[in-house]
C-alpha cells in the first residue's frame, strides 16, 4: 500500500566496525517526512548526522530497520537499484561544494544527466538563471566565488527534478551574507514543493526549517 | 552535456606532465615493438627480394665460409680464393641445371674518392640467370666491351658507344655496350664486362670466384646437389643452396631478433605497470570526487568505463607517439642494425607498413584496456559514501 510520506525510517540502525569496536552511527531511529518539508538535522560533531544523511541519500544501506524512499525500501536494494534512485529521486549539496574542476559551470550542472541519459539542455539553461549564473555559463569552478560554486551545486542537484534535496552543512563554508543567500535560495524550492533536507551546524539556519532533528549518539532526542 | 569520454580525456590533461611521462613510456616501449616488427618483415621481404634478384638457385663458390662467400658474392667485393674454370662444364652437365653463369669478381679502390668499384666478368650465360635485366644497349660481345650498372652509369655520366677509363683500374679503358636498366639492387653499381678480359685485367686466366646455377624445375635441388657434391669437382668447392643459406642466415637473426622481442616485451610489461601505477595514484587522489560523481548518479560501469577509457586514450596516444618515434629514428636504428648484422640484404632493413602500425596500435590499446583494470575496478568500487566522508577538500 502506498503511503503519502516521502521518507518513512522505522528503528533505524547503522552499525560500523573500528576494529574491534562497534560505532553505533545511528542507532535506532524513527521518524517521517511528508513532501515538500524543509527539515535541518543538528546535533554534536559524531553524533551520526552524517551517517544518517548518506541513508536517506541511498548512498549506503542500514545495518538494521527500515527506510522508505519514495515507498521503496533501500535496506533490501542493491547498487544498481541504490544508484538508480540516487538518479531518479535524491539531489545532493555538499559543504565543499563537490564540483568538478576541469568542467565548466554549464557542464556541472549537466553532470547527472551524463549518467542518467537524459537530454537537459534547457533544463540547463532555466536553472543557471534561476540560481542567477546565466553569466558564469562557460566559467570553470576556480574562477567563481563560494557562493556562486554554491549556487552551481544547488543546481546541479535539480537538473534531474528530483523530489528530494539533501544538503551537508550547505553554508559550511560560506560566510553569513551568502549563506543567507543560499538559505533564501533553499526557501524558494522548498516553496515550490521540493522536500529539503539540511544537516548543520548552524542554529539560525536550522531555526528556519518547518522541524529540526537533533540527534546525540545516534538516536533522536528532540 | 559532458559525456564519459569528455569526462576522461579532461582527467588526463588535469596533470598533464604526469600523463606524458607516462606515456612516454608506452611510447618507448611501442616504438620498440613497431620498429622490431619492421625489422622483422623488412629483414625477410630483403632476403626474398635479394634471392629473387639474384636469379640462381646455386652458388657454387671456393672452398670456406658460405656465408662470407654469398655476402661477397651478392653485395661485390674481392675475393680471397678462386675456382678453377673447368668445374664450369662438371656444372653445366649436371642434369636439371638450366644454366650456369661463370663469374670472375674483383673490386679495385678509387685512392682519390676512396670508392669501391666492383668489376664482374661474365659470359652470356648469365643473361639466362638475370633474368630481370632489362638491357639498353647490348651485351659486350668485342674485347673491352662494358656492361654497366644505371646507378653508375648515371654517376659517371656514360654512354652506350662511349670509350671510358675504368675507375681504380690505370691505364684501362672499355666500351659501354650495354647500361642495365635500374633493379634496385647491387648490380645498379656494377660494371660487367667478358669473363676473358676481366680475366686478363686481373691475372687470373681460368679462374672464376664463383659460378651462379639455375636449375629447371628448382624442385629438384636435392638430386643436383647430390649429384654436385658426389663428383670431383664438389671436393674442391662449397655448393651452397641460396634458399637454404638465406633460411640460415634468418635462423642466425633469429637469435638477435628473440633478444630484441624479449626486450620490448618487457618495455611493454614496464609501461603496462607504469600505467597502472599512476592511475591508482590517480584514483586514490580523487576518491572524493569519484564518490562525488556516484552520489549524483553514475554507476560503477559509468566509473569503470571512465577510468579504462583514461588508459586506453593514454596508452594510445603513447602508442601514436611511439609508432611516429619509430619511424623518425628508422633510419638510424637501420644504420646500427647494418653494422651489427652478419648478412643485411640491399634493401631497406626496416620496413615500416601500415598492418604493422595498425597492429602497434591495437597492441598499445590492449595495453592500456590491461593496465587500466585494476585501477577501474578500484575506483569502480568506490562508495558514493566518499562525497561526504572525507570533507574539507575543497573540489
Amino acid at each position: 500500500m502506498s503511503s503519502t510520506k516521502l521518507i518513512s525510517a522505522n528503528n533505524l540502525v547503522k552499525h560500523y566496525h573500528r576494529g574491534t569496536e562497534t560505532i553505533r552511527a545511528v542507532d535506532g531511529i524513527s521518524f517521517e517526512v511528508d513532501h515538500g518539508e524543509f527539515i535541518s538535522i543538528v546535533g554534536p560533531s559524531g553524533a551520526g548526522k552524517t551517517t544518517l544523511l548518506q541513508l536517506i541519500g541511498a548512498m549506503d544501506t542500514p545495518t538494521s530497520g527500515s527506510l522508505k524512499i519514495s515507498d521503496r525500501e533501500t535496506a533490501r536494494m542493491n547498487d544498481r537499484e541504490l544508484t538508480l534512485l540516487r538518479q531518479q529521486s535524491i539531489g545532493f549539496v555538499f559543504q565543499s561544494f563537490g564540483l568538478i574542476p576541469t568542467l565548466t559551470v554549464e557542464e556541472n550542472i549537466a553532470l547527472p544527466a551524463t549518467f542518467s541519459g537524459k537530454k537537459v539542455g534547457p533544463v540547463v539553461k532555466g536553472l543557471l538563471e534561476r540560481v542567477g549564473l546565466g553569466h558564469r555559463r562557460t566559467h570553470r569552478p576556480n574562477e567563481l566565488s563560494g557562493g556562486e560554486m554554491q549556487r552551481v551545486a544547488i543546481a546541479r542537484s535539480l537538473v534531474h527534478s528530483p523530489p528530494l534535496l539533501l544538503a551537508d552543512e550547505p553554508t559550511g563554508n560560506l560566510d553569513s551574507t551568502t549563506s543567507e543567500k543560499i538559505l533564501e535560495l533553499l526557501q524558494d524550492l522548498r516553496r515550490d514543493g521540493l522536500t529539503v533536507i539540511i544537516v548543520t551546524h548552524n542554529q539560525a539556519l536550522a531555526a528556519r526549517a518547518d522541524r529540526t532533528i537533533t540527534i546525540v549518539d545516534g538516536k533522536i532526542v528532540a | 552535456m559532458t559525456s564519459i569520454h569528455r569526462l576522461s580525456m579532461l582527467n588526463i590533461l588535469r596533470r598533464p606532465l604526469r600523463s606524458i611521462v607516462t606515456a612516454t613510456g608506452v611510447a618507448v616501449a611501442i616504438a620498440a615493438l613497431f620498429s622490431l616488427w619492421s625489422f622483422q618483415r623488412g629483414y625477410q621481404a630483403g632476403l626474398n627480394s635479394e634471392l629473387e634478384k639474384l636469379g640462381a638457385h646455386l652458388l657454387l663458390v671456393p672452398k670456406g665460409c658460405p656465408y662470407d662467400a654469398a655476402s661477397i658474392a651478392l653485395h661485390g667485393a674481392s675475393w680471397p680464393c678462386y675456382l678453377d674454370q673447368s668445374y664450369l662444364k662438371t656444372a653445366k652437365s649436371t642434369k636439371h641445371v638450366s644454366a650456369a653463369a661463370p663469374v670472375f669478381m674483383n673490386a679495385v679502390y678509387t685512392p682519390d674518392t676512396g670508392a669501391q668499384n666492383v668489376y664482374c666478368g661474365v659470359d652470356e650465360e648469365i643473361l639466362k640467370i638475370k633474368r630481370t635485366w632489362k638491357l639498353d644497349g647490348q651485351f659486350p660481345n668485342k674485347e673491352n666491351g662494358l656492361l654497366i650498372g644505371s646507378e653508375l652509369a648515371k654517376d659517371r655520366s656514360w654512354k652506350i658507344g662511349q670509350t671510358v677509363r675504368m675507375p681504380g683500374l690505370e691505364g684501362t679503358s672499355g666500351t659501354v655496350s650495354g647500361i642495365i636498366q635500374p633493379t634496385q639492387g647491387p648490380d645498379d653499381l656494377f660494371c660487367y664486362l667478358r669473363l676473358a678480359d676481366a680475366q686478363r685485367i686481373f691475372k687470373r686466366p681460368n679462374k672464376l670466384t664463383h659460378i651462379l646455377v639455375r636449375l629447371d624445375p628448382p624442385e629438384q635441388l636435392d638430386a643436383v646437389l647430390s649429384d654436385l657434391r658426389g663428383c670431383g669437382a664438389g671436393l674442391e668447392m662449397n655448393i651452397v643452396p641460396l634458399s637454404h643459406l638465406f633460411r640460415t642466415i634468418q635462423n642466425l637473426v633469429e637469435s638477435t631478433r628473440l633478444l630484441l622481442g624479449s626486450i620490448a616485451l618487457i618495455a611493454l610489461f614496464a609501461a603496462g605497470a607504469g600505467v597502472a601505477n599512476t592511475f591508482m595514484m590517480a584514483v586514490s587522489e580523487r576518491q572524493k570526487e569519484i564518490g562525488i560523481l556516484r552520489a549524483t548518479g553514475a554507476s560503477r560501469s559509468h566509473i569503470f568505463n571512465m577510468m579504462i577509457r583514461e588508459t586506453m586514450a593514454l596508452c594510445l596516444g603513447g602508442g601514436i607517439a611511439g609508432i611516429v618515434l619509430a619511424i623518425a629514428s628508422s633510419g638510424i636504428v637501420e644504420t646500427w642494425l647494418r653494422s651489427k648484422l652478419p648478412f643485411a640484404p640491399h634493401d631497406s632493413l626496416i620496413r615500416p607498413e601500415y598492418a604493422v602500425a595498425l597492429g602497434c596500435i591495437l597492441g598499445a590499446a590492449i595495453l592500456g584496456c590491461v593496465s587500466g583494470l585494476l585501477p577501474a575496478w578500484r575506483a569502480s568500487n568506490t562508495s558514493p559514501v566518499n562525497a561526504i566522508r572525507s570533507s574539507g577538500v575543497t573540489i
